[in-house]
């Protein structure tokens, strides 16, 4: 009897043992699906018309981290990348279409002026160990580039955007930083896309042109 | 004949009885005076604006600082606390933060928020603009800055577990310092309608005797209260009040 006792009292250790083990390897790693609101930009369109290419790397982007004796991140952020630049390349332009390929073919390349190309560059993020830090930070950089419809790239714009938000569960705050930074970014290209020197000059040939197709159109 | 006898107290053990309740009493009375929240609220309006029929409210939080931002949850308070009715006195008509900073994006995140009113000017002169602003009905936007921070602690409660028993001893201190500046725009006049500094200092003690026994204060829940009532009055009173400090942004 005693025996049994003490054998069935070691399996309930054991179970126990292994569920603790459980509990403390969740809690070591962090599975993170970017969501939140991307409201479109309150500017006045460009007059040109966009393609927009998204390829596979950057609507499937996965940032994954190890931090020694902290945890392990695996961000999500493809989807959320594809809603973000969606909305607002809607609203920056007159038209913007999807495109899949560069250079487009040629009947493509009569009612687009240009295609952009975004990238995720670079995401770096920082959540607090200590109790003096409250805030978790995001880093986060694209790269915008703008081609010709034959596939001639026109500039490369870096555009970062940087956000935090106050620790309270890590998993919504590292959400919610990334959210705010994704939003930065949106905000940046949103409002000064059209100074950006190569753009400008770009942007100037396109009105150029279609003034001169709109004289010959009108003198015909 | 039976001799009852009264059981009498020797004079040395009254002695230390009421020696050692003047002690417990001492102490408790020093625990319990070192709780609670101390307030300072400084208003200062220099219109005489306020809130009619049919306009609305909005707070938000300035943004623009690396070290600090005023708490999201403090936001909702003060938001819910003017919505929310007032002994007689109704809710007042307040529009949803987030909302507004999305109605109007890019225009309110943290890097583009105007921080002057000749900043707000501008932006309303952007192209559509002062037409979202107008349709939504604010008149005033309450920027909240601030936090509440934890600037000092100290002692210890220890714990044990026995075979007879369990118990804790000690005592454990902290001071929270609940400190917020609102600033209240007007959109109609595109002006500086005044300001309202809050300071909420509050001392929770944890004194264990086998079990802890909680004493908290909570100064940010004093300071939501203390701020949304004077923003009320201000949102709602037509008079010049106040001459309010100099308050230093970072």
């Amino acid at each position: 009897m005693e025996i049994m006792r003490v054998k069935s009292l070691w399996t309930e250790l054991r179970h126990l043992v292994v569920a603790g083990a459980g509990v403390l390897l969740a809690g070591c790693s962090s599975s993170i699906w970017v969501e939140g609101d991307w409201p479109q930009p309150l500017i006045e369109p460009l007059p040109v018309r966009m393609g927009l290419l998204l390829d596979d790397e950057f609507l499937d982007y996965v940032h994954y981290e190890e931090i020694p004796r902290q945890a392990t991140y695996t961000i999500q952020i493809g989807e959320a990348n594809e809603l973000m630049m969606d909305r607002l390349f809607q609203s920056m332009f007159a038209a913007l279409e999807p495109v899949y390929v560069l250079p487009l073919a040629q009947a493509d390349s009569y009612r687009i002026d240009g295609v952009l190309r975004p990238e995720l560059d670079r995401y770096e993020f920082d959540v607090p160990l200590g109790e003096r830090d409250e805030f978790v930070e995001v880093w986060i950089q694209y790269l915008v580039r703008l081609y010709e419809p034959d596939g001639q790239l026109v500039t490369e714009w870096p555009v970062s955007g940087y956000g935090k938000a106050e620790l309270n569960g890590r998993d919504a705050s590292l959400n919610r930083a990334t959210v705010v930074a994704m939003r930065e970014v949106g905000a940046v290209i949103s409002t000064r896309f059209s100074e950006q020197p190569d753009i400008q000059y770009w942007l100037q040939e396109r009105a150029n042109a279609t003034a001169l197709s709109s004289e010959a159109l009108s003198n015909n | 004949m039976r001799l009852h006898y009264l059981q009498k107290h020797s004079p040395i053990t009254k002695s230390m009885n009421l020696k050692a309740a003047t002690l417990l009493a001492s102490i408790s009375l020093g625990i319990l005076s070192g709780c609670g929240v101390t307030a300072r609220i400084e208003p200062y309006k220099e219109t005489e604006a306020f809130l009619a029929e049919g306009e609305r409210v909005v707070v938000l939080a300035r943004k623009h600082h690396a070290s600090h931002e005023a708490e999201e949850d403090f936001i909702d308070c003060v938001s819910d606390g003017l919505a929310g009715p007032y002994y007689d006195a109704g809710g007042l008509n307040v529009h949803n933060s987030t909302e507004f900073e999305d109605s109007l994006y890019p225009w309110f995140e943290p890097s583009m928020a105007p921080l002057t009113t000749d900043e707000l000017a501008e932006l309303l002169e952007k192209p559509n603009v002062l037409d979202r602003v107008r349709s939504s009905g604010v008149r005033f936007v309450v920027w909240l800055d601030g936090s509440t921070d934890r600037f000092a602690s100290g002692g210890g409660i220890t714990c044990a577990a026995g075979v007879g028993g369990a118990g804790c001893v000690g005592l454990a201190w902290w001071e929270d310092d609940a400190r917020y500046d609102a600033t209240v725009w007007d959109l109609r006049e595109l002006s500086t309608a005044g300001t309202i500094f809050a300071d909420y200092n509050g001392k929770s003690v944890m004194p264990a005797l086998i079990i802890p026994i909680p004493l908290i204060a909570r100064p940010q829940a004093a300071a939501c209260r203390g701020l949304t009532l004077q923003l009320r009055q201000f949102l709602t009173s037509p008079s010049i009040y106040g001459a309010g400090p100099e308050l230093i942004s970072n």
